[in-house]
């Protein structure tokens, strides 16, 4: 028995570290491209870019420890997030920004573990407001928030375990911006026939 | 060749390439900014005038007289400021190519952690972010039309940790705070 376990034991160690890496890697695929955005900066009259990786939010959520609510709610909210990223254009006229533009953030949501989750489309402001989860299994692995208004375009995208409910509670901070999201929808509990 | 030799030729090579690297590693990057600056905008830094220093004062009797003591973010000793003032600071509709020339001058130990832009008003906040150890080293850069602040402190993570919950917020408070008198 000792022999096989002995024989066992890099076998193990080698496929604990290839799941290890898999849902690492699954984790960074929530990670979106958006440094191609940056150009929008020159036409736009207000620019916001955040980024808030995996390193610095797991050597600051070690800091939330107090015994203060606050902390203990930060903590649990920011619990496994892996990192918030947040680039917000405004613009003086409607038009400044190009479909292409929008479209090299979306193209990266259609398929694989993207899934829409909320689409709101304003018709009467030209507002529309799309949330996106990575998801795989039962497993978040991400979430994505397109704001795109005629004079501004917002995208959101953080990685890790993270809902609907949390986000909502993460607007304001981290830099994280008000999005306006419809409420999440209240669980409905099965009742006992 | 004697082996003495190669071994003593070895340890130069090591001792050279070490000194090398440190010095890419940890090359004052606070000194490159304010370097960048200077040569974006044909400005020129000074030393942080008496009339701001009056007015942080002013701000840490005012949490004096709130009731509470002025909390320090940075720790004593590790805040560097240049400050440029009464100077023109005009991009040209090019933000976003000083932006990247800022880039060029950090090494690459440095994590942009918030920047913001307004191009009509020529502001620009930029903080990054670098570990010092057990410590984080914090770079703030505020540019406005008239003015601009350059500050590099070391804050410890608790502090940083509380910053990040505002990050918009945070320059703000560590520029301010930099900038008081001990």
């Amino acid at each position: 028995m000792k022999t096989l376990f002995r024989n066992l034991l890099p076998a193990i160690a080698v496929s604990t570290l290839l799941v290890a890496t898999a849902v690492n890697a699954r984790a960074q695929g929530a990670k979106l491209q958006m440094d191609q955005l940056d150009s929008l900066a020159n036409k736009a009259s207000e620019t916001v870019d955040v980024k808030l990786d995996e390193r610095l939010m797991q050597t600051t959520a070690k800091f939330f420890i107090s015994k203060d609510p606050d902390d203990a709610e930060i903590r649990e909210l920011i619990k496994g997030v892996k990192g918030i990223y947040v680039k917000s254009f405004t613009f003086e006229k409607a038009g400044a920004y190009s479909p292409a533009d929008v479209d090299s953030v979306i193209s990266q949501l259609r398929g694989g573990a993207w899934s829409k989750i909320i689409g709101v489309t304003s018709k009467k402001d030209g507002d529309n407001v799309e949330v996106y989860l990575n998801t795989l299994g039962d497993q978040i692995n991400g979430l994505a928030v397109l704001s795109i208004e005629p004079k501004e375009f917002t995208v959101v995208n953080i990685v890790g375990p993270i809902n609907l409910e949390k986000l909502v509670q993460l607007e304001g901070q981290f830099g994280v911006p008000f999005l306006n999201l419809p409420p999440p929808k209240p669980k409905i509990e099965k009742q006992n026939p | 060749m004697r082996p003495k030799f190669v071994i003593i030729l070895i340890a130069c090579a090591l001792l050279f390439g070490s000194f090398v690297w440190t010095g890419s590693a940890t090359g004052d990057d606070f000194n490159a900014v304010v370097r960048a600056i200077e040569q974006f905008y044909h400005v020129k830094h000074q030393n942080i005038p008496l009339l701001a220093r009056a007015g942080m004062k002013a701000a840490k009797t005012a949490a004096r007289i709130r009731g509470g003591e002025y909390k320090r973010l940075a720790e004593a000793g590790s805040a560097r400021v240049a400050f440029f003032e009464e100077q023109t600071f005009d991009s040209h509709g090019q933000i976003a190519s000083f932006k990247a020339s800022m880039k060029n001058a950090l090494s690459d130990t440095w994590s942009p952690l918030v920047q913001t832009l307004t191009p009509k008003d020529e502001e620009q906040n930029y903080i990054f972010v670098r570990e010092l150890g057990k410590k984080f080293s914090v770079l703030v850069i505020t540019i406005e039309r008239h003015e601009a602040t350059v500050v590099e402190a070391t804050v410890v993570p608790q502090i940083l940790a509380q910053l990040m919950k505002d990050p918009n917020e945070m320059g703000k408070a560590l520029t301010q705070d930099a900038t008081i008198d001990p």
